[in-house]
């Protein structure tokens, strides 16, 4: 029985934690690929590059010797303006065309490809890391944690909170919802789809910003970065229905606590089948994802 | 009028002649400029760009300059295999070098088979490659992991008698082949594994193998990731305190002077068995690190000290034989004697690895300082080369 509660306490529940640790860093890139999607039908493949974006100016903001939670708040400030410049002038280009959904993917995936060769001219191939801001670690009930981590958890839930009260709970989210669900007729009411558009994809893109700069330190920072999240979120977006907050969410959890868990049991590089697994799944049996697009909620 | 024009015919066939004889030789160099193990390509493009400024400033190789052609290989073997043959079929190059991933070698020297060229690794560990998977047309320039091994084990076997290890390695060929050779030598010598867990290239996370770790409660940890990957894993394991009263120690390509500021104190106390480090005090060491430092004010590493003699490796072989001709050069290769930044170093004829000094170093204040020796016939181990 001991022997039981030992493998709980020390085995599992420490996995588990890590699970929801990672799975809180997936929720976070995952969030902005399904708004963007939900709304303008976008995929947008240039996303990780913009997380990596969010890690670059936060070791250059942190190398000027700012505060590690002015970066925080300066780092998606800068990168809202760059997105709404993105989609105003180089999504909105293809956007009215018949092939929408190949002409955006292919853009912005020559965006991501030019972005990664730009971080590699700007700040050379060497992997960088910015100091993790809190240092330390917590023992509570004989589990060992990072005190990051768990400040990360904390933020990153109270971010997707914030995230999904805006878009269910507020006039703004209700505008953004509608245009979602029917552009012409929200246009004849009066909304500016054009600027929804807009601001919908810049707030997109400075939520993975917002990511890069979180998860900067536990990861570090390089070229490539933006390729190492991109293939779960992705999955992530899928499973759990394209443009569902609530699906990200708990695909997120659900895939990352797999992968935990199974690491324990099997060979680490089976946690890729495993994931890509459930997902062909889910295709097969519930082809929109364990829960429907925002448009329906 | 006939005369003039039998003058310039003559001195234009004279013309084609000089320009002949002056044509360059062409290098190939695969090696990744981009993704994960883009530091390392750096170091090779560094040190092999250093080697040819020297050579063709003295002269080039019998009277002709070196050229080298650079292909991205994304340190991926069927990229590298591609960009191999066009340099071959296309560019037509004499001599290629510059692989980095074992896999990419071993791919790329059997398309070197195929084409009857001639190739060098100055990085892949992988002890295969001059072993069970040796080739007639592959030499090996850099200490392979069994060498590296060596070294180490006999460091431990001093330092931390009957140890514990857990082995952290990269699922691929080199991984597997690092882990399996530090586990050989160092159970040789007394030590007992614990444990042991094989993480994907490019792995993001390691926390959920800690718990692993924890419970197998070793007092060393092997590991032999790269690159980027080493700069989590270490970040990661500081994070959580799995390196407490742990020694950490692992392969030569783990922690470099690439990764190194990223990874910052959590790489302190880090030991390695390995071929090169910049503090090797001897006059050529020297010399070198001089030229380097001037020349990219970053220091050379390993992987840029091999890829800087390798050219020279090349210079030898091919001024012995007079020749560029494959056969000829291969031939002069073998047991050929040549000058680097680490001393003599000697290709062996039977597998064509190179034999050399090995060192263990460890990170102390962000640099490495050399705690231990062992000679080039103790480090090199048996020739186990059945191929020719």
């Amino acid at each position: 029985m001991t022997a039981l509660f030992d493998s709980l306490q020390f085995i599992y529940a420490p996995q588990i934690i890590n699970g929801l640790s990672i799975g809180v860093a997936v929720i976070l890139m995952a969030l902005g690929l399904t708004i963007i999607f939900g709304l303008l039908d976008v995929i947008n493949m240039s996303h990780g590059e913009f997380y990596a974006a969010g890690a670059y100016l936060s070791v250059t903001l942190l190398g000027l010797d700012l505060s590690f939670w002015l970066v925080l708040v300066l780092v998606p400030v800068i990168l809202f303006p760059a997105g709404f410049l993105i989609e105003r002038y180089l999504i909105q280009r293809v956007f009215h065309h018949r092939d929408r959904h190949i002409l955006t993917l292919l853009l912005t995936f020559g965006l991501a490809i030019v972005l990664e060769d730009a971080y590699r001219l700007v700040w050379g191939a060497n992997p960088m890391r910015p100091e993790t801001p809190i240092s330390g670690a917590t023992e509570f009930l004989g589990i060992y944690f990072p005190q990051y981590r768990l400040f990360l958890m904390a933020f990153g839930s109270l971010l997707i909170l914030g995230v999904w009260w805006v878009v269910y709970k507020t006039p703004a989210g209700a505008i953004v919802r509608a245009a979602a669900y029917d552009r012409d007729m929200s246009a004849s009411l009066g909304v500016p789809v054009k600027a929804v558009y807009a601001l919908t994809f810049a707030f997109g893109v400075a939520l993975a910003g917002l990511a890069g700069v979180l998860l900067a330190p536990i990861y570090s920072v390089f070229p490539t970065m933006g390729k190492d999240f991109i293939l779960l979120a992705f999955t992530v977006v899928i499973v759990g229905g394209l443009g569902s907050i609530k699906g990200a969410v708990i695909a997120a959890l659900l895939l990352t606590q797999l992968q935990s868990i199974s690491s324990l049991f099997i060979s680490p590089v089976w946690s890729d089948p495993l994931v890509f697994g459930v997902m062909v799944l889910v295709l097969m049996f519930r082809p929109a994802g364990l829960f429907g697009g925002f448009k329906n909620g | 009028m006939k005369l003039k024009k039998a003058v310039i015919a003559v001195c234009a066939l004279m013309g084609t002649v000089a320009v002949h004889a002056a044509e360059p030789i062409k290098i190939g160099v695969v090696t990744p400029l981009s993704g994960t193990y883009a530091p390392i390509g750096q170091q090779v493009r560094w040190g092999l760009d250093l080697a040819v400024k020297e050579i063709n400033a003295a002269g080039g190789v019998m009277g002709r300059q070196i050229e080298l052609l650079y292909e991205d290989e994304e340190a991926n073997p069927a990229v590298a295999t591609q960009k191999a043959e066009k340099l071959f079929q296309v560019s037509k190059v004499d001599f290629l070098t510059g692989t980095v991933n074992s896999g990419s070698t071993l791919a790329v020297g059997q398309l070197a088979e195929r084409n009857n060229r001639l190739i060098a690794t100055t990085v892949s560990f992988a002890d295969s490659i001059t072993g069970d998977k040796c080739s007639p047309n592959v030499f090996r320039v850099n200490a392979r992991a069994g060498m590296q091994s060596a070294a180490l084990a006999e460091w431990l076997a001093k330092e931390k008698p009957k140890a514990n290890v857990f082995f952290i390695g990269p699922d691929y060929e080199m991984g597997r082949s690092t882990v399996a050779a530090f586990k050989k030598a160092a159970e040789a010598k007394g030590a007992k594994t614990v444990g042991e867990v094989f993480a994907p290239l490019d792995n993001k996370d390691y926390s959920p193998f800690f718990g692993q770790i924890r419970a197998a409660k070793p007092n060393v940890i092997y590991t032999s990731v790269a690159g980027n990957d080493t700069v989590r894993l270490f970040t990661q394991m500081s994070e959580y305190g799995v390196n407490r009263n742990v020694t950490i120690v692992g392969a030569s390509g783990t922690v470099t002077s690439q990764n190194l500021s990223a990874i910052g104190k959590a790489a302190e106390g880090f030991v390695t068995g390995v071929g090169y480090s910049p503090k090797l005090d001897t006059p050529e060491n020297k010399k070198f690190v001089a030229a380097f430092q001037a020349a990219y004010k970053a220091l050379p590493d390993l992987y840029g000290a091999d890829s800087y003699g390798v050219l020279y490796f090349y210079k030898a072989a091919a001024e012995k034989a007079g020749s560029v001709d494959t056969d000829k050069v291969r031939g002069a290769m073998r047991d050929l004697e040549w000058s680097t930044p680490q001393g003599r170093k000697k290709m062996r004829a039977g597998d064509h690895q190179a034999m050399q000094e090995m060192y263990a170093v460890t990170v102390r204040n962000g640099q490495f300082d050399i705690i231990g020796k062992v000679s080039a016939e103790a480090a090199v181990g048996p020739d186990a080369c059945t191929r020719f």
